[in-house]
């Protein structure tokens, strides 16, 4: 049996499909990362990324250009980031709750767009065409390379923006003014204010941000991990990505790590699906029973962490008399 | 024309903020070019309002505000920061996560390439500055690592790379060690050497006479005057700032303590910053009577009140309240034992804003048998009980149903202490009771201190209002460091004078005459 | 402002958040239906008159789909009044559901007796399963929001597991189990319709609960904690215990909720996913303003839209998922604190002034009289 699971595991086939299962979970992540990073909590991630998989498709489908379709969900997905800011930042409606309204659209609120925009129920299936989805990538040098070739070669060209993203929020986060600020604002906002940074423009700036990385997030479903939209396209992945976001700990890098977790047991449960004695369902549960598991662990070693810096003050002054 | 040998004139200043609380009336204040001017003041006198005007944080109601003998009109700390003033708030406003540099820098961070954060240059202004100014920092440690003397120095760092000539420094010394304020102090006066003016707040008189130029002192609202400080003796100052004005008299007889109901023995406690801010506290509360706590604030006061209702722990020492302890213990605990607290913060820990007077007059007492008919509220004893305690305590309001939050702050307090008193405590801890409440309410509530100690109530009454804390004390602590300055058995002969001395530490009671607060054992 | 004036001030702004969605709505119609008239019939009119009759088929389904929502939406309200942002609605009305369909095909009872336990066994399932958010919050202060979200889908793929590899009917096409013992079904209070005594049951937790929550110490103590938790610690509060009780109560009412909806109208256990319920109990709770009592005329409202989103979907071809648009834009503004704050302004000017010019006459009136 274990032998079995190990001749899976051990195929450039599964390596392949973790990375072409992570992508969009990475997309959202990445999202929840910046928009966290300045203190503001994007459950809507979900439903921003299924209206902008919609919107990825029609746009490609109107003008039979791929690439404007996936500027068409990134715009899209700033757009609706923003409208969870004017509520949440304005209007004063709890952030979560915001999040929570856009997500009703997505869910269901897109079937009705989709009709409006074009008549179709329920997919878009009957739309595709070849030319609407993001091309795949044959890297020269590395597809001819044995084992790592058949595993990081032949994606889709999204997968190798959402890993390129990673190094990028990074070097956005730490490396450029507005990261500073970003990482100001969302950390102490009053000290932000008191050298005179407008705290609202950058939490905007990072729902922004937020909005378009999912935007892509859901322009790799639909034009290319599904081929087409359907209601069932995001399927918690937002979700997923504020727990992968938990799990990394807010960093790009942890976050992606996080987020291969994810990749890597979807993967086995697709790939366990049908093999005698193991139940897909049980191991598409795995990454999400890991997650609480992985948040509980986490919050106890803060919680330790704390105390320690506590007690170390107290034994350093002990010392001291 | 503005004089211009002052770089700041400050001319008939008043403010009243909305709740009609005037913390200015008509205040000069003249700052000369290149010293070190301290303002001082007891809590509240006004200073912090004063300069928060300066720093553009608060608009003044009237009077005019000159830099270098040109008027401005100071609406942000932008505009401030623009006209070369720079603020070094007591609580740090320091991002913990960012390096030195980069909060240094933050808001006019160096680019190269458009974007993209020149974090070399931002370390290199860092070090320029710092050796510039002797004033040494790591520019690559994050701030939450390094120590509080250090935090100091970025904060003026800060305040100096935005171009600031004149520094305000908001009790500068209250977080440091005696090592670190003498270092600061050497860079201070480095900095005056290079021309820089500074404002400099404190109570702490051997500090102002040791650094500071010329002094201006504040009470109640109001400018006391300006003195060279090399000719006015710390006797003076002392009398200056320390005083009372508006005498509320409450009458009440002579008490007659009996058992001792609070015990606080070597209570001790560090904070997180390090710094000791109880030392081995120990005195006792008696019934039927009123042991007042005074001192100039931050001395140990807010410490002692939240060890005593377990809203922190301390390192040791004990607490009991008829010989059970009340350390670490859950308030329900504390409560039960008969003692009630009203709380400093009140919008914090008083009340539910939301919720309405009747909800607020019984959370302490909910789950009491008389309110309950087995799993169901008693709604009728809770409206009786409730309106009752409106009407004794002359909540001004439209009905038990209005919300907390709605009230003004002197009703809001009323409700606190009516809730506090009618628990039938046996010890009433009362924090500033009547801190920014109005007259009436103000009177109200002390006479009702009294009536309960009368009554056979302890009372601890811990207040920065020299007033309060000598009409309504029977006896009183002063305390200093986080320790007894002094004990006084009887008040009625004490002077603002002599607490002044020791609530500002030239005065100390030996251990024999502070040991007298601990009745028997 | 007084208690009347807000009141007055809540209603106004309730009712101008509704007028913009139904306005949204109208756009949406105008531009996506055939005969737009015909539509709007539908949406608003037809779900209760029909042909110049009361539509009574219709009416008793618009009841009937309360049920769950009065159920999530309750629990909402509990678990938010306390401040817990816990989302796990969605699982929890599943996971009861399920667990009440697994007695009801399994194990045998009397007839008036299955019910019940299957419901209560379904509500204790919900309460335990939230024991895992709240008591993380508690003990360690994890986000219970995050939990609670991924709670659903654990959930979500431990009942496909077993309903798909332990309990399916392999004789029927769809994974399904077996139906249900007679004996176990919620009964229909009208035959032939969606409105089970389900519906009542609904009724009496919202009365209960309304109790509960403003009648009773544990509702008084949750409603302090959600306004301010230092304040309900400082007056001697459990508040620890209290969190935890307030989402297991969610749990409860939840779990309670779908066991009563899976018996009531259905024969087979066949979800084969998170059934929305949750969700729309958090839009019914923002809409009831967190009032228990509130809570089934707010789903009465949503039953009523998404009726009428199913009729224009039938008879005038407009998709009936446009009630989530509408959901979400009555939603957001009706959660928008500072939606028409300047109005507010005003009123509370408007009544400062009339109080002092009061006040001013009776000052007049008694130095006219001295």
């Amino acid at each position: 049996m274990l032998e079995q699971i190990f001749s899976m595991i051990f195929t450039t086939s599964f390596g392949y499909s973790i990375i072409r299962i992570t992508s969009p979970i990475l997309f959202a992540a990445l999202a929840a990362v910046v928009a966290e990073k300045a203190g503001v909590t994007n459950i809507g991630l979900e439903g921003i990324m299924m209206i902008s998989a919609l919107f990825g498709v029609l746009f490609a489908y109107w003008t039979s250009y791929w690439w404007v379709g996936v500027i068409g969900a990134v715009v899209v997905g700033i757009i609706l980031a923003l409208i969870i800011g004017i509520f949440a930042l304005k209007l004063k409606t709890d952030i979560i709750l915001a999040g929570i309204a856009i997500n009703l659209v997505g869910s269901g609120g897109t079937i009705f767009l989709l009709y409006l925009f074009t008549g179709l129920k329920g997919n878009t299936a009957s739309l595709t065409t070849p030319g609407m989805l993001t091309p795949k990538i044959n890297i020269p040098i590395l597809e001819s390379i044995p084992v790592l070739g058949p595993i990081f070669s032949g994606h889709s060209i999204l997968t190798y923006v959402a890993f390129i993203l990673v190094f990028l929020v990074w070097v956005l986060l730490y490396k450029t003014a507005i990261g500073l600020q970003i990482r100001a604002v969302g950390e102490n906002s009053n000290a932000a204010d008191s050298v005179g940074i407008s705290v609202l423009k950058i939490q905007y700036i990072a729902l922004g941000i937020s909005g378009a990385l999912s935007g892509l997030g859901g322009a790799y479903m639909s034009m290319y991990y599904s081929q087409s939209w359907n209601t069932g396209i995001v399927a918690g992945r937002g979700f997923i990505a504020l727990a992968a976001q938990a799990m990394g700990q807010g960093e790009p890098l942890g976050t992606m790590f996080a987020s291969l977790f994810f990749g890597f047991a979807s993967a086995l449960g697709n790939k366990m699906e049908g093999m005698q004695g193991f139940s897909s369902f049980l191991v598409s549960a795995i990454p999400y029973v890991a997650t609480i598991i992985g948040l509980i662990l986490y919050a106890a070693t803060q919680v330790r962490r704390v105390k320690r810096v506590k007690n170390n003050g107290k034994k350093k002054n002990a010392e001291a008399k | 024309m503005a004089d211009n040998e002052y770089v700041v004139q400050m001319k008939g200043i008043t403010k009243v903020y909305p709740n009609g609380i005037a913390a200015n009336q008509g205040v000069d204040f003249n700052v000369k070019r290149g010293e070190i001017h301290a303002l001082m003041g007891e809590n509240g006198a006004g200073k912090s309002t004063l300069m928060k005007m300066l720093f553009g944080l608060e608009q003044p109601t009237e009077g005019e505000i000159y830099v270098n003998g040109e008027k401005v009109s100071l609406t942000s700390p932008t505009v401030a920061i623009s006209k070369g003033i720079g603020m070094v708030h007591q609580h740090f406003m320091l991002v913990p996560n960012l390096t030195v540099a980069e909060n240094m820098v933050l808001g006019m961070e160096p680019k190269h390439k458009g974007m993209f954060m020149d974090y070399k240059k931002a370390v290199e202004i860092t070090e320029e500055y710092a050796k510039k100014y002797n004033l040494h920092v790591d520019p690559n440690a994050k701030v939450r690592d390094i120590p509080v003397g250090m935090k100091q120095k970025v904060e003026i760092l800060k305040a100096l790379v935005r171009g600031a000539k004149i520094l305000i420094l908001d009790e500068p010394t209250a977080v440091l060690t005696t090592q670190e304020t003498e270092e600061l102090f050497k860079e201070l006066i480095h900095l005056k050497e290079q021309g820089y003016t500074m404002i400099f707040i404190s109570h702490k008189l051997h500090e102002i006479k040791q650094i500071t130029d010329r002094l201006t002192i504040m009470r109640s609202g109001k400018s006391m005057g300006v003195y060279q400080t090399a000719d006015i003796s710390k006797e003076e100052i002392s009398r200056l700032m320390v005083g009372r004005d508006v005498i509320l008299t409450v009458e009440k007889d002579q008490a007659q303590p009996t058992d001792v109901v609070l015990r606080v023995r070597d209570l001790e406690y560090t904070n997180e910053w390090n710094k000791k801010m109880l030392n081995k506290l120990s005195f006792d509360v008696r019934k039927g009577e009123i042991l007042g706590i005074a001192g100039v604030e931050g001395n140990g006061q807010r410490e002692l009140v939240d060890m005593l209702f377990n809203l922190n722990t301390p390192d040791s020492g004990t607490a009991t309240v008829n010989g059970q302890s009340v350390i670490g213990q859950p308030q329900r605990k504390i409560r039960d034992l008969g003692v009630s607290l009203i709380p400093e913060d009140r919008m914090t820990f008083g009340m539910a804003g939301t919720a309405t007077i009747e909800e607020n007059l019984m959370s302490d007492r909910s789950a009491d048998n008389k309110y309950n008919n087995g799993p169901l509220f008693n709604m009728k004893k809770m409206h009786e009980d409730s309106d009752q305690l409106i009407k004794d305590y002359k909540v001004l309001c439209k009905s038990r149903n209005q919300q907390v939050g709605m009230l003004s702050g002197g009703n809001i307090q009323k409700v606190v202490v009516a809730r506090e008193f009618s628990a039938d405590p046996i010890l009433i801890i009362a924090d500033q009771p009547t801190r920014g409440i109005d007259v009436g309410a103000t009177e109200f509530i002390r006479k009702k201190l009294v009536e309960l100690s009368r009554a056979g109530a302890a009372v601890l009454l811990v207040s920065a209002d020299l007033n309060e804390v000598m009409e309504l004390s029977d006896s009183l602590i002063i305390m200093y460091n986080g320790g007894i300055a002094a004990y006084f058995e009887d008040t009625t002969s004490l002077t603002d004078a002599v607490m002044g001395e020791y609530m500002l530490g030239l005065k100390q009671q030996s251990d024999e005459e502070v040991r007298r607060v601990q009745h028997g054992e | 402002m007084g208690n009347k004036q807000k009141l007055k001030f809540e209603f106004m702004r309730g009712f101008v958040a509704i007028a913009i969605a139904i306005a949204v709505a109208f756009i949406f119609i105008f531009i996506c239906a055939d005969d737009p008239a015909k539509a709007l019939n539908c949406l608003l009119i037809r779900p209760i008159i029909s042909n110049g009759a009361l539509n009574v088929s219709s009416i008793l389904t618009i009841l009937g789909r309360m049920t769950p929502i009065i159920f999530t939406g309750l629990a909402v309200c509990v678990m938010f009044s306390a401040n817990q942002f816990n989302l796990a609605g969605e699982g929890t009305v599943m996971a009861g559901g399920f667990v009440a369909a697994l007695l009801a095909i399994y194990v045998p009872m009397a007839a008036g007796l299955h019910p019940v336990v299957c419901i209560l066994v379904g509500a204790v399932v919900g309460g335990l399963l939230m024991l895992i958010p709240a008591i993380a919050k508690v003990k360690l202060n994890a986000s219970e929001m995050v939990c609670s979200l991924m709670l659903n889908y654990v959930v979500l793929y431990v009942i496909m597991h077993f309903l798909s590899n332990v309990f399916a009917d392999r004789s029927q096409g769809s994974t399904q189990t077996y139906p249900f013992l007679e004996t176990a079904k919620v009964a229909k209070m009208v035959p032939g319709t969606e409105l089970t005594w389900g519906f009542v049951i609904a009724i009496i937790a919202t009365i209960l609960v309304g109790f509960f929550m403003y009648r009773t110490r544990w509702g008084y103590t949750i409603r302090m904690i959600g306004i301010n938790e230092s304040f309900s610690k400082y007056s001697g509060m459990r508040v620890g215990g209290v969190i935890v009780l307030s989402q297991v109560i969610g749990g409860v009412l939840s779990g309670m909720g779908g066991a009563i909806e899976v018996l009531g109208r259905y024969n087979t256990f066949l979800w084969k996913d998170l059934p929305g319920y949750g969700w729309t109990g958090i839009t019914v709770a923002i809409l009831a303003k967190n009032n228990p009592l509130a809570i089934p005329f707010a789903a009465l409202f949503i039953a009523y839209l998404n009726r009428g989103c199913e009729l224009m979907s039938i008879y005038a071809s407009v998709p009936a998922e446009m009630i989530d648009i509408i959901q979400a834009v009555i939603f957001l503004f009706f959660a928008a604190e500072q939606f028409m704050s300047k109005t507010r302004q005003k009123m509370v000017v408007k009544e400062t002034k009339e109080e002092l010019a009061k006040k001013q006459q009776e000052a007049a009136v008694e130095g006219g009289n001295a």
